[in-house]
């Protein structure tokens, strides 16, 4: 029994040395053109584009601030899962290449998003600690965005 | 061989883990295939026995030719004065391949898949609504915009492109009624602007609701006078009024 499950450990450990061979693609651009980028064609002030920049731009744009054990496998494949899924959703990158009517659609998602507490997700401040987002911040963001959105949802 | 099959086993999970990011992609393309499909149902006829009809390629039963001719439909309710909400998926099945459907048909049946899943949110059905999104989502893929001028054709881009992401969302949200609903205010929206750019076929009516979306209001689109409320469904069913009739 003992020697059995030595052997199950000695597969086991092979098995997660051989995945760490599958390495997918970094989601690293260095050369991203930044035209058409939501801060810059938002105009956000500092503050608030230092907290969308920490909080939401690892899954939400072409590049992310990998820490090591992303690199680990499995929990690479799992953060690589959450950055096609959020860029698919919404790309900070190219939100100034959406049209009018998507771009006034995502501020209003982003805005019920923070406040409802469901982004960033759980999953992820849980290791990355400053990407959270305190009441007050919260306030401010809703608030900007609230003032950047065009009064689109009520009948002209 | 105890060895190697574990370590099969551990593989096997390994690789299904990584597929299925992959198999949820074609999944959710999946629905554009569905609706080229629908040329699959287009019925041809003989050029001489045009009575005979079948698939593309099979040959007519009294002379041997090639069933060449394209059957055409009847377009969607020329005749019914009352739209059949019940039945747009069998209409819509032979849309596609038909040269004389208008835009305005095609946005008939956008408009029509959109009172569908209004209908279920009225009654709380989220599963229901999430089936009906997959079809909205479908007549919007089936358009042909080449159909459309320049000017449509942008406008249309423009909302299709949003209404889409809304009616995707919808659709894989099920069991999340309310999350569904906020993502019906934006689609209603859309198609609201749809219907004012290409007109409609039926008497719609433009309801508002006053609390919905943070009680900032939103507006939605009903076949009837009567106000039933798909923001709030049973909680609040008359909730709204009429805004204008379209």
């Amino acid at each position: 029994m003992k020697n059995r499950l030595k052997k199950v450990g000695i597969v086991l450990f092979l098995v997660v040395v051989a995945i760490q061979f599958y390495q997918p693609v970094l989601n690293q651009n260095p050369d991203q053109d930044y035209t058409n980028d939501f801060i810059i064609t938002t105009n956000a002030p500092s503050n608030i584009s230092k907290l969308i920049k920490t909080s939401c731009y690892d899954c939400h744009s072409n590049n992310t601030d990998y820490l090591w054990y992303d690199y680990l496998q499995p929990v690479r494949m799992f953060v690589e899962k959450h950055i096609t899924d959020g860029k698919k959703e919404l790309n900070f990158n190219e939100f100034g290449s959406y049209s009018n009517r998507k771009q006034q659609s995502k501020l209003e998602a982003i805005g019920k998003q923070i406040k409802s507490d469901e982004m960033p997700l759980t999953s992820y401040t849980l290791l990355h600690r400053d990407a959270i987002i305190n009441e007050v911040q919260k306030q401010e963001l809703i608030t900007w965005i609230n003032s950047i959105k065009q009064n689109s949802l009520s009948e002209k | 061989m105890k060895k190697a099959i574990i370590l099969i086993t551990i593989v096997a999970t390994l690789i299904a883990c990584n597929k299925s990011t992959k198999s949820e992609k074609i999944e959710s393309t999946s629905y554009e295939n569905k609706s080229s499909n629908n040329h699959d149902h287009q019925l041809f006829a003989c050029s001489m026995h045009p009575e005979i009809t079948g698939k593309k390629g099979e040959k007519c039963s009294k002379c041997g030719m090639e069933l060449t001719e394209p059957v055409a439909h009847s377009k969607l309710d020329k005749n019914s004065e009352e739209p059949s909400l019940n039945n747009t998926k069998a209409k819509v099945g032979v849309l596609g391949a038909d040269t004389s459907v208008t835009p305005l048909d095609y946005v008939n049946d956008i408009v029509i898949c959109y009172l569908n899943l209004k209908n279920k949110l009225v009654k709380d059905d989220s599963e229901g609504a999430a089936e009906k999104g997959k079809i909205l989502l479908a007549s919007f893929n089936r358009l042909d915009t080449k159909t459309l001028d320049a000017n449509q054709k942008k406008a249309y881009i423009d909302i299709a492109e949003d209404a889409k992401e809304q009616a995707e969302h919808i659709a894989e949200n099920a069991g999340k009624l309310d999350h569904q609903r906020e993502h019906f205010i934006l689609l209603s929206k859309d198609i609201n602007d749809l219907i004012k750019m290409f007109g409609s076929k039926m008497q719609l009516y433009q309801d508002y609701c006053p609390m919905a979306n943070d009680g900032k209001g939103a507006i939605w689109i009903s076949e009837t006078k009567e106000i039933k409320n798909p923001f709030y469904g049973s909680k609040m069913l008359t909730c709204g009024s009429l805004k204008k009739t379209l």
